[in-house]
C-alpha cells in the first residue's frame, strides 16, 4: 500500500512534466497545424544549456533560470524565423519533415557543444523530503509539479481570453480568413513557437533535474508525443490530463510488472494505453473534432 | 478614396489575371464588380487587401492608391491597419471558436478597447441574431448566420472601406435581403465605402450607387447603378431578362444570344 502511494505521488509528478512538454507539440499544432517533431530536441538542447550556464559559466541558479528563458525564446524565434517562415504555404508534409531535420540538427549541435554524454545539473530546489502519509517524496518532484500547472493555467488563460491567444486558435482554422482580419499571421507563428520552446526548456530543466541530463531526454519527447495523441492533439487540458496519466500508469506499471515482464515494460506501458485509447477515440481523449455540417 | 490605376495581375509569374483595371470607389459609396466566374473580381478584391501575394500572385504593373497614398507594395496586416477589410467569400469563419471570439479577431487592429466594445454593441444592434448565438460555436451556425459573422467580423474592424465577396452565395433570397439592408445600413450609418463582388446582380445594383462590369480580366462596362439597370446587355447576361422584357425560359432550349455589344 504504502509502495503504492509513493508510484503514485512520483508517477503523477513526472507526469505533469511531461504534461509541460507536451504543451510543446499542442501550441504548434493549435496554431500552425504543424507536427513539432523536434520536440525532444529541444528538451535536450535547452537542459545542456542550462548546463552549460550553471556549471561550466558558474552563474548562480536565479541567472540561470532567466538565460536559460531568454535562450528558449530565441530559439523559437530562430527556429520559426529562419527554417518554418520561408515555407509558409507549402505543404504541411514539408514543414513537419522540416521540424524533424531541425531535431537531428539541435541533437548534432549538443553533440558538438557538449561531447560528455551524461550530466547532473546543480541543485535547483530544496532537497528536504516531504512526508504524504506513509510516502516520503523529494521536494524537486512537487516543484516540478507545481510550475508545470501554473505554467498549464496561464497560456490556458492566455488562449481563452486574449486577443492574441483567440487570433491563434483562429488561424488553426483559416490562415487566409485570419490575415484577412489583418492580424499579422508571422508573429502568431513565432510567438506558438517562443512559447513551444519556452515549455520545452522549463520541462527540460525540471526533468532533469530530477534525473540528470542524458540522451534519454529525446526520450521522453517521444513519450510527451503519447501524450499529446492520448490527450488530443491540441488540446492543453488533453495534455494536463494525459500526462499524469501516462506518468501513473507509468510508474505504477513498472514498480509492479519489472520483476515479473522486464525492465522494458515501464516504456510500453504509455504506447499500450495509447493504442487502445486510439481504438475507442481517434481525436483523443480531448481532441476538437472536425466540425462538418451535413 | 480607393483607386485602381490599370493594375496587372499574374499568379506565379505565368498565368495573368487582370489586364489594366482601373477603378475608383469615393468616400460613402457603394460599389459593385460584376461579372462572371474567372472574370477575376476576387483576384481585384485581394489585390487591394494584400492577400494576393499569399497566393503567389503578383501586381506586375499599375498601381493601388488609398486617400492618395500607395498601398500596393505594403502587407495586408498594415493594409488591415489604414481601415480596409476584406470579407472573404464562402463563409469562412473560425469554426472551432465561438461568434463572440470570431468578432474578438475582427477587431485585432483596433488598439483601443473602448472602441472595440462599442463596436460589439453596434455589431449586435446589426445582428440581433449573432448576439443570441455569441457563445455558439461557430461552424454549428447556419449558413446566414455564418454569413452574418463574415460580415460582423470585418465591420468590427471599423473599416473605412469594406470589401464584401459574395455575401449572397448560397443564402435564401429572404436571407440574401436581410443581409442586404444591413449593408445598406452599415453604409448610411458609419459612411463607410464598401466594394460589393456579386454574382446576384439584380441584388447589387438594387444596394450600389455605382458598378463595373468585368469580363476576362478587364473592366468592359461602368456607369451608375440605374444606368447599368437599364442596358439591355446587363438585363440579357446578367439578369436573364430578354430584349421582349419576359422572363427567358430554359424550355426554348435553342434560342439565339444577343450578341454582347462592349466586345
Amino acid at each position: 500500500m504504502e509502495q503504492l502511494l509513493q508510484y503514485t505521488i512520483t508517477g503523477l509528478a513526472v507526469g505533469m512534466i511531461y504534461a509541460l512538454i507536451a504543451l510543446g507539440f499542442a501550441l504548434i499544432w493549435k496554431s500552425s497545424r504543424v507536427a513539432n517533431l523536434a520536440l525532444g530536441q529541444l528538451v535536450l538542447i535547452s537542459s545542456w544549456f542550462t548546463y552549460g550556464i550553471l556549471v561550466q559559466a558558474h552563474f548562480p541558479v536565479w541567472a540561470g533560470m532567466i538565460m536559460t528563458i531568454l535562450f528558449a525564446i530565441f530559439l523559437g524565434w530562430a527556429i520559426e524565423r529562419f527554417t518554418l517562415r520561408p515555407l509558409i504555404g507549402q505543404p504541411t508534409l514539408s514543414l513537419i519533415a522540416v521540424t524533424l531535420g531541425l531535431g537531428y540538427f539541435l541533437e548534432g549541435i549538443v553533440i558538438v557543444v557538449w561531447p560528455i554524454s551524461v550530466a547532473k545539473l546543480p541543485v535547483l530546489f530544496p532537497q528536504d523530503p516531504i512526508n504524504i502519509g506513509s510516502a516520503v517524496i523529494s521536494q524537486e518532484y512537487v516543484w516540478a509539479a507545481g510550475i508545470s500547472l501554473a505554467l498549464f493555467i496561464l497560456l490556458s488563460l492566455f488562449f481563452k481570453f486574449h486577443k492574441m491567444g483567440i487570433a491563434m486558435r483562429a488561424a488553426a482554422d483559416d490562415q487566409l480568413a485570419i490575415q484577412a482580419c489583418a492580424v499579422p499571421i508571422n508573429r502568431i507563428f513565432s510567438l506558438s513557437w517562443i512559447f513551444a520552446c519556452i515549455v520545452a526548456a522549463t520541462g527540460g530543466v525540471l526533468i532533469s533535474s530530477i534525473g540528470g541530463i542524458t540522451s534519454a531526454l529525446i526520450e521522453t519527447g517521444f513519450k510527451s508525443f503519447s501524450v499529446v495523441i492520448l490527450g488530443g492533439m491540441d488540446s492543453f487540458i488533453g495534455c494536463m490530463v494525459a500526462g499524469p496519466l501516462i506518468g501513473l500508469c507509468e510508474n505504477i506499471g513498472a514498480g509492479y510488472l519489472t520483476s515479473i515482464i522486464g525492465p522494458g515494460i515501464k516504456d510500453l506501458i504509455p504506447f499500450v494505453i495509447i493504442i487502445l485509447v486510439m481504438l475507442f477515440k481517434p481525436y483523443g481523449l480531448f481532441g476538437e473534432e472536425r466540425i462538418e455540417r451535413i | 478614396m480607393l483607386k485602381l490605376n490599370n493594375l496587372e495581375v499574374s499568379y506565379l509569374n505565368v498565368v495573368k489575371v487582370l489586364y489594366g483595371i482601373s477603378l475608383s470607389v469615393a468616400d460613402g459609396m457603394v460599389v459593385a464588380l460584376l461579372g462572371a466566374n474567372g472574370a477575376g473580381k476576387t483576384t481585384t478584391l485581394k489585390a487591394i487587401s494584400g492577400l494576393l501575394r499569399i497566393e503567389e500572385g503578383e501586381i506586375t504593373d499599375g498601381n493601388i492608391e488609398w486617400n492618395g497614398q500607395r498601398i500596393d507594395k505594403r502587407s495586408a496586416a498594415e493594409i488591415g491597419k489604414l481601415g480596409i477589410v476584406q470579407a472573404l467569400e464562402g463563409r469562412r469563419v473560425f469554426g472551432h471558436l465561438t461568434a463572440q471570439e470570431n468578432l474578438i479577431v475582427g477587431s485585432y487592429s483596433r488598439s483601443r478597447a473602448r472602441d472595440v466594445s462599442a463596436d460589439f454593441k453596434m455589431v449586435y444592434n446589426y445582428f440581433p441574431r449573432l448576439e443570441s448565438l455569441k457563445n455558439n460555436i461557430a461552424g454549428y451556425l447556419s449558413g446566414g448566420e455564418q454569413q452574418m459573422l463574415v460580415i460582423g467580423r470585418a465591420m468590427m474592424a471599423a473599416p473605412s472601406l469594406m470589401m464584401l465577396d459574395e455575401p449572397s452565395l448560397g443564402l435564401a433570397p429572404m436571407v440574401v435581403e436581410q443581409i442586404y439592408d444591413i449593408i445598406k445600413k452599415f453604409n448610411t450609418d458609419r459612411k463607410a465605402s464598401i466594394l460589393l463582388v456579386e454574382q446576384n446582380v439584380r441584388v447589387a445594383l438594387n444596394t450600389a450607387h455605382y458598378g463595373y462590369v468585368m469580363e476576362n480580366g478587364r473592366v468592359v462596362l461602368d456607369g451608375s447603378a440605374d444606368y447599368l439597370k437599364g442596358r439591355e446587355d446587363i438585363k440579357e447576361f446578367y439578369m436573364g431578362i430578354s430584349a421582349s422584357g419576359t422572363k427567358k425560359s430554359y424550355k426554348e432550349i435553342k434560342h439565339y444570344k444577343r450578341r454582347k455589344r462592349w466586345l
